[in-house]
């Protein structure tokens, strides 16, 4: 008897299921995902680009080179300390100075707060003020999109690739007609997504 | 936008940013101390320490300002330094350290360049030193040995 009223809620639970409309469903998911995943999308879209062009950008740090020529005949029997505030005068600063080191013979560096260097060149009788100036927010997104922080943010992560998939996945099910996944363009269009990045794997050297 | 929700954003970006610059700055796993040697010991023979566990400590020199994978630590031993190394993004270390204390603990690795490399790397540090520089003047191939932290301290 037991038997027989499991198999009937079974068949019950399937009848109300068929009732769902999975079109209506798959669409609403898609869109409540797509808000959560805008945030997401910027910080990584962001600094995805500013960290692809590392090469020819600093996307960390903005700096800035000041070269002045210097008389210092009389600076070599100086102690480092009397050279470090010559330097800050000619440069006519008044940070505070954390450091100083010889990187060689011909190279005196003062280190500044906040990052920004100081250098005595004797050869070219030269000081080269190196300012450093941190781009506040696209640090804060590389930090997150180079998992800097780690601890949670790697769930939130793989959360977020998750719903990317998600969204991807049911984009292929959220148009019907003439636009739909059976028509010529979208499958044009799925197929270079896939055709592209498997041509660039192929002709990387 | 609601008021309360455009603070709430303010609140989580400024958390962020608090971070960024926080005093002391610890990466990796906790520094030993009593594996104290200084640059100078090891660089006077860098064989004996290659591949065993080591800390050092000195000013930092010179930073990468592009991804922050490695620190120059400047040796008790004039115009001398060491470098700390890390793959990207395993430890970032900010361009703001330099001229700040660091002590690091981790293992000395030996980079074997042949000839040809050898002297491409020459040529940029003289160009870097703005020395002349002439390639058949380099006989002999170098090893350049660099510390790969497991632990780094960036003194306040």
């Amino acid at each position: 008897m037991t038997n027989w009223l499991t198999k009937i809620r079974f068949i019950n639970q399937l009848s109300q299921l068929k009732q769902v409309n999975w079109y209506r469903l798959n669409r609403n998911l898609h869109r409540d995902v797509g808000y959560f995943c805008i945030g997401f999308t910027l910080i990584f879209a962001i600094s995805g680009i500013a960290v692809n062009h590392v090469a020819d950008w600093n996307p960390n740090y903005a700096m800035t080179q000041v070269n002045l020529e210097v008389d210092d005949n009389s600076w070599t029997d100086l102690s480092d300390a009397a050279i470090a505030q010559l330097m800050l005068q000619r440069h006519q600063l008044t940070q505070e100075v954390k450091s100083t080191f010889w990187q060689n013979k011909h190279q005196f560096d003062v280190f500044l707060e906040g990052g920004s260097t100081l250098s005595w060149n004797r050869r070219a009788h030269q000081v080269s003020y190196l300012h450093v100036e941190p781009r506040v927010l696209l640090q804060a997104l590389n930090k997150l999109h180079l998992n800097e922080t780690r601890n949670a943010w790697v769930y939130f992560s793989d959360l977020f690739a998750a719903m990317l998939i998600f969204l991807a996945l049911s984009a292929l099910f959220m148009v019907k007609g003439k636009h739909g996944l059976k028509q010529p363009k979208p499958i044009i269009l799925m197929s270079l997504g896939f055709i592209i990045p498997i041509y660039f794997l192929f002709t990387a050297q | 936008m609601t008021y309360k929700t455009a603070m709430l954003g303010a609140l989580l970006l400024s958390s962020v940013f608090n971070c960024a610059h926080a005093k002391e700055l610890n990466f990796g796993t906790q520094v030993q101390p009593e594996l104290l040697t200084p640059v100078s010991t090891i660089m006077a023979s860098p064989q004996q320490y290659v591949d065993k566990p080591i800390t050092i400590k000195g000013t930092i020199v010179k930073v990468c300002t592009k991804r922050g994978c490695w620190m120059n630590i400047a040796s008790d031993k004039r115009f001398e330094t060491l470098r700390i190394k890390v793959k990207d993004g395993v430890m970032v270390f900010p361009v703001s350290a330099k001229g700040r204390e660091a002590i690091a603990t981790g293992t000395l690795q030996a980079l074997k360049f042949n000839l040809e490399r050898t002297r491409e790397i020459k040529a940029y540090y003289a160009k870097e030193e703005g020395e002349s520089f002439d390639p058949a003047s380099v006989t002999e191939p170098m090893t350049m040995y660099q510390l790969v932290p497991t632990g780094v301290s960036i003194l306040d």
